[in-house]
């Protein structure tokens, strides 16, 4: 199969209760307030991704960006239509999620990488690299919490990178670090889309969503506006946000 | 069967236990021993209350250690559950990133529970030395029945974890039944305090037969009484299936939820 994506007719809602104790149930009972809300996070959604494209989403806030890379990675279940996923998904969404920050940075390593799907073994094999990556050697044995957040980013991605995925998924972490340290990461980026790994890139930054990406695609409250050649659809996404 | 599938998640079930376990009491000077220390010193402060002040008939062996026998599983009954119930909620940002079958947080929960336990079980075999105890082969039905409560332990667990996510109301109403069942239980007591009218109770409460059968192994010099441990396990059994039905079904919705 040469796809690594598919969403057939996918559609996502959430229930949002606006009162989430009692006491604020009978005040809004009296009040008259809306209790229940259905929030349509994802219309219709139609999509093929194949196997090594690198592909940019763009919207605003809330326009169900986040909502497509869960289902992608498994995490949620679309209420109808379906989701095809074909390899081993990892996602670099807000880092360092599994980290503890009592336990030091190499324990970390482990720990990070086990959630992430990698062998004790595999692991073992790759750690001299991931701490070399990570520029952090001396603090290595230090626990996390006595990290500085740039360093915690930098230990955290540098986990992620090293899992060999097939389907990437990256949620706005290119605000990690320093200048040099994101210039580092964008390399890597760069490798694995030789190495033909597929990756999907949310960002507001559409200076590096067109530097590096070969198609995106413009999601406007849930539904898909545009998708294709970066600069028309950045220049779609600018003139419909009224922007241009 | 998709349950054995949890054998691929090996590595993460041990590492996720070993961070419970190696970070709980960092920062805190006696660290590790408070595992020990803890039981140990609820057991005398017990043992005082209830051999000196009120008196209780034993079952031939000294109080401190028929109350020992009880506490220790009942602790970690209790801690297992406590725990369980909030470990889907304090690991909610992992639920909302990454796939892993969600049971793998409550299992590791109760690994690390179980370390504890087996640790603190120690000076429980130290005291039966002290006590002049003999150790018979009967002592081996221990892991028998070990099992049995980890399977029920294992089955409230699950439920209890995903009910708190969506009502944190079920960690406090926890705290409540957890009082009421320690005093239906003959933690402090024999089951013979209790009238004999009202001693059916015990015969339905899992957690009663296990801490019976387990003074029976290691107290008694004897087997358990296979009648009472049989409805154990089909109890436990039971609720076990019923509760990892519904965490299946409900554990893609978590992440929605959280």
């Amino acid at each position: 199969m040469n796809l690594a994506i598919k969403f057939e007719k996918v559609e996502k809602y959430f229930l949002y209760t606006h009162q989430k104790t009692l006491k604020e149930m009978i005040q809004a009972l009296f009040k008259r307030k809306k209790t229940l809300e259905r929030i349509h996070a994802l219309k219709n959604i139609n999509l093929e991704i194949k196997k090594g494209e690198t592909v940019g989403i763009i919207g605003r806030n809330g326009a169900g960006k986040s909502t497509l890379l869960k289902l992608v990675a498994g995490v949620s279940q679309p209420n109808s239509g379906n989701v095809f996923v074909n390899g081993r998904v990892v996602p670099l969404i807000e880092l360092g999620a599994g980290f503890h920050p009592e336990l030091t940075g190499r324990e970390n390593i482990f720990l990070n990488g086990v959630i992430l799907g990698l062998s004790e073994k595999e692991i073992k094999s790759k750690i001299d690299q991931i701490i070399e990556f990570s520029e952090i050697k001396k603090f290595i044995d230090t626990p996390v919490k006595f990290y500085s957040s740039g360093m915690y980013m930098r230990l955290a991605f540098s986990v992620s990178v090293f899992v060999d995925p097939e389907i990437l998924l990256v949620d706005e972490i290119l605000a990690v670090g320093d200048n040099q340290f994101q210039n580092k990461c964008l390399a890597r980026m760069e490798e694995f889309k030789k190495k033909g790994v597929t990756i999907i890139f949310v960002s507001h930054s559409l200076e590096t969503v067109k530097k590096f990406c070969q198609r995106v695609i413009f999601l406007k409250e849930g539904k898909i506006i545009t998708d294709g050649q970066p600069e028309k659809v950045i220049y779609d996404y600018l003139k419909n946000e009224k922007i241009l | 069967m998709r349950i054995f599938k949890i054998i691929n998640y090996y590595s993460l079930i041990k590492y996720l236990a070993w961070r419970e376990i190696s970070t709980r009491y960092k920062q805190s000077f006696l660290g590790f021993f408070w595992v020990v220390l803890n039981p140990f010193f609820q057991m005398i402060i017990m043992s005082f209350v209830f051999s000196h002040i009120i008196r209780f008939q034993t079952i031939g062996v000294p109080y401190p250690i028929f109350l020992y026998a009880g506490l220790l599983p009942w602790i970690y009954f209790t801690n297992s559950l406590n725990h369980a119930t909030n470990v889907l909620v304090s690991d909610a940002s992992l639920i909302k990133k990454i796939y892993f079958p969600r049971e793998v947080l409550v299992l590791s929960t109760l690994f690390a529970k179980t370390f504890d336990f087996f640790i603190s079980a120690i000076i429980f075999f130290l005291l039966m030395i002290f006590y002049q105890i003999p150790f018979t082969p009967f002592i081996f039905y221990f892991f028998l029945i070990f099992i049995i409560q980890f399977v029920f332990t294992f089955a409230l667990a699950l439920f209890l974890s995903w009910a708190n996510l969506f009502y944190r109301d079920i960690q406090y109403l926890l705290n409540l039944i957890i009082t009421l069942w320690f005093y239906l239980t003959p933690i402090i007591y024999p089951v013979e305090f209790f009238p004999e009218k009202y001693r059916f109770i015990f015969k339905l409460n899992p957690m009663s037969v296990f801490i019976n059968a387990y003074r029976q192994v290691l107290l008694g010099g004897d087997s358990p009484k296979w009648e009472s441990l049989i409805l154990g396990i089909i109890i436990s059994g039971l609720s076990f299936i019923i509760s990892y039905l519904i965490f299946k079904k409900v554990e893609k919705d978590l992440a929605d939820i959280v």
